[in-house]
């Protein structure tokens, strides 16, 4: 277990500095957008992560409901909370961008919308979290209420942009090649990708052994 | 005579980050009955409720059987009755019409009538609970607590509220009942503790 | 079970018109918001889609004002522990759902003939305007049922309750909100694909809170 942790710790720390230098130096700048436009491959990343964020959050949440296991409670917290940090990140990245490639700030372009409610969704969690202290329930209504959420994703962010027309190029599933990327560009895009998943994996693994190690003290200090 | 069985193994409860008890443990069977006593704020009636399954966070394990089948939330209401001082019937029905909503059998009517009756109850039984004395609410309760007939009954504060008619007539049915089922009685009083076999102390262990 | 469920309905129902004001109250407001809303545009002709936005956010509101009240209630007059002892979690859940889904339609039926009325906002597709507030309708109470049991466990009701809604229930708005400036339009053709899409979500929150409620409703 420890060794697996070394092994990713290095990767993280030995690929960070090599998706800055292909983000930032080695890919050309996209067709028309100036050097502004290497904003993508960080905005793309961040929005990812908040997605996995979300994930992490509905899956924590489950294995609380079913193991009640008081550590996934707080590792679902976590999770929303890092949830919080990267959709702030991916709203205010993707106004950068859309400023440069459209000239506007903000437009509720579906994509733009279905950010905001995930945003909207986390800080609708840490509301209920906090405004449930005292319950001994806290844990499981919050679960049940991310629980809901999950559910409710799917028709945000697969169907309502399907059915409603887009501005925004879709990155990932593209068929129709609506925004021609050259393969530069797709290759510096999916490292960062990758990149970024080991660090949100590194950020809320060592949130979840802090957020544990508290509680531990906290109930050693109140036993005494 | 049913086979009955309450089992709990180091139950301890805590609000926040404050033990409120620590590590109890006792073991019920058929026809035995057990008070639990102990200052204001020592978690009487959090053992109770962890003890009837109405409060799951728990760590420790209590076990409660009807004859080697387990009672859950689903079928609690069949066999367990429940009463004190957080349970309250809608004040905006009349008595009838909450012993309507908690009965569970028709073959209950004549148990209701019966209880109704026993606890002086039944001329009232169409007035609206908000108009009820404390005492009248009380006595209301306890019908609740034994209307679908249980084998494990655990009440609360009992004898709160009621004049000493009420509480004879209340100590008489528990009397009645304690043969072949399972009573407890988180209270303070002295006389509806000695209605009890065996007790457990809460606020005595260092906390 | 149906019995049961009967029974509950039949509970609710003898609570919430003995005691009348909450149910007085959101019908009120309501009718108010919508004649507020007419009174500030000032007769004013407004676009299809502006008028199909302030329709729905009239109904959001009267929604917040009303569909939470079903289980704050419980909490409030501190009925719940005694309704949790005398019956199962899902017969709770199922008949608080369509209590709080015949109150919605209700509500829905008074704010849409008004609306309709003082607004000038003709349908000129009739059928499609009814489907989408029905099942519009349909979609809010049964995202604000399990909403609403999450909140009466919580302080600061009232407004955490807007809060955890608003994220959840926007897919709803969006959709019945295009679609209802559909209905409005002479020239569009409206389809009956986002009304399917209403009707899975309602379909899809209504079995996740039937699963899940028995975590919120038993501590």
């Amino acid at each position: 277990m420890k060794a697996l942790r070394f092994i990713f710790y290095i990767l993280l720390v030995v690929m960070m500095p090599v998706v800055f230098y292909m983000a930032l130096v080695w890919v050309p700048p996209a067709m028309g957008l100036g050097d502004a436009s290497r904003i993508l491959y960080f905005h793309v990343p961040v929005a990812w992560s908040s997605v996995l964020a979300f994930l992490a959050a509905g899956y924590y949440s489950v294995r609380y409901l079913t193991k009640e296991d008081y550590r996934y409670e707080l590792y679902a917290w976590n999770a929303a909370f890092t949830g919080l940090v990267y959709s702030t990140l991916t709203v205010v990245t993707g106004s950068i961008w859309a400023h440069i490639s459209w000239n506007i700030w903000w437009n509720w372009d579906p994509r733009e919308t279905s950010a905001v409610i995930l945003l909207l969704i986390y800080i609708a969690y840490i509301s209920l979290y906090s405004s449930l202290k005292e319950r001994p329930g806290r844990g499981k209504i919050s679960a049940v209420y991310l629980i809901i959420a999950a559910v409710v994703m799917p028709f945000l962010v697969f169907i309502i942009p399907r059915i409603y027309w887009s501005l925004h190029p879709d990155m990932i599933f593209n068929t129709k090649n609506k925004f021609d990327m050259e393969s530069s560009m797709r290759i510096t895009l999916f490292t960062s990708m990758g990149v970024f998943t080991l660090l949100y994996f590194f950020i809320i693994n060592l949130m979840n052994r802090a957020a544990v190690l508290e509680k531990k003290i906290q109930e050693k200090i109140h036993d005494n | 005579m049913d086979n009955l069985l309450i089992h709990a193994e180091n139950v301890s409860a805590r609000f926040g980050n404050v033990t409120v008890f620590k590590n109890i443990s006792f073991r019920l069977e058929t026809g035995s009955s057990m008070a639990i006593t102990g200052p204001n704020g020592s978690g009487k009636s959090t053992l109770l409720q962890i003890v009837a399954g109405l409060q799951r966070t728990v760590s420790g394990t209590v076990t409660r059987r009807v004859n080697d089948a387990e009672i859950t939330v689903e079928n609690f209401s069949a066999h367990a009755g429940y009463t004190g001082p957080l349970v309250n019937p809608y004040d905006m029905l009349t008595a009838a019409e909450n012993l309507a909503f908690t009965i569970k059998d028709s073959a209950a009517k004549e148990r209701v009538i019966h209880l109704l009756d026993y606890f002086d109850l039944y001329k009232e039984r169409n007035k609206i609970v908000k108009h009820f004395s404390s005492g009248m609410k009380q006595r209301l309760k306890l019908i609740h607590a034994f209307i679908n007939d249980p084998v494990i009954i655990m009440l609360d504060e009992p004898g709160s509220n009621l004049d000493s008619t009420g509480k004879d007539k209340l100590f008489a049915k528990i009397e009645e009942l304690k043969a072949g089922r399972i009573v407890i009685i988180a209270s303070n009083e002295q006389d509806e503790i000695n209605l009890c076999g065996e007790r457990v102390e809460l606020g005595k262990q260092n906390i | 079970m149906e019995n049961r469920i009967y029974k509950h309905l039949k509970k609710d129902i003898l609570v919430e018109f003995r005691n009348r004001s909450a149910v007085n109250i959101s019908f009120a407001f309501a009718g108010i918001t919508t004649i507020a809303v007419s009174l500030a545009s000032g007769g004013i002709r407004l676009d299809a889609n502006i008028q199909s936005i302030l329709f729905w956010i009239i109904i959001f509101f009267s929604g917040m004002s009303g569909l939470a009240h079903t289980f704050i209630r419980e909490e409030e007059e501190r009925t719940a522990l005694f309704l949790a002892i005398h019956s199962i979690p899902e017969e709770v859940y199922i008949s608080k759902l369509l209590f709080n889904l015949v109150f919605f339609i209700f509500i829905a039926l008074v704010v849409s003939p008004l609306y309709i009325f003082f607004m000038h906002a003709i349908p000129v597709h009739f059928t499609h305007f009814c489907l989408t507030v029905l099942f519009g309708s349909i979609a809010i109470a049964s995202v604000s049922t399990i909403l609403g049991a999450i909140v009466s466990k919580a302080e600061n009701r009232g407004t955490l309750f807007t809060v955890i809604s608003f994220p959840l229930m926007l897919p709803v708005l969006w959709i019945a909100i295009m679609n209802t400036t559909a209905s409005l339009e002479p020239g569009a053709a409206p389809g009956f694909q986002s009304i399917l899409f209403l009707l899975a979500f309602s379909g899809v929150i209504i079995s996740a809170s039937y699963l899940s409620f028995k975590f919120i409703w038993m501590e």
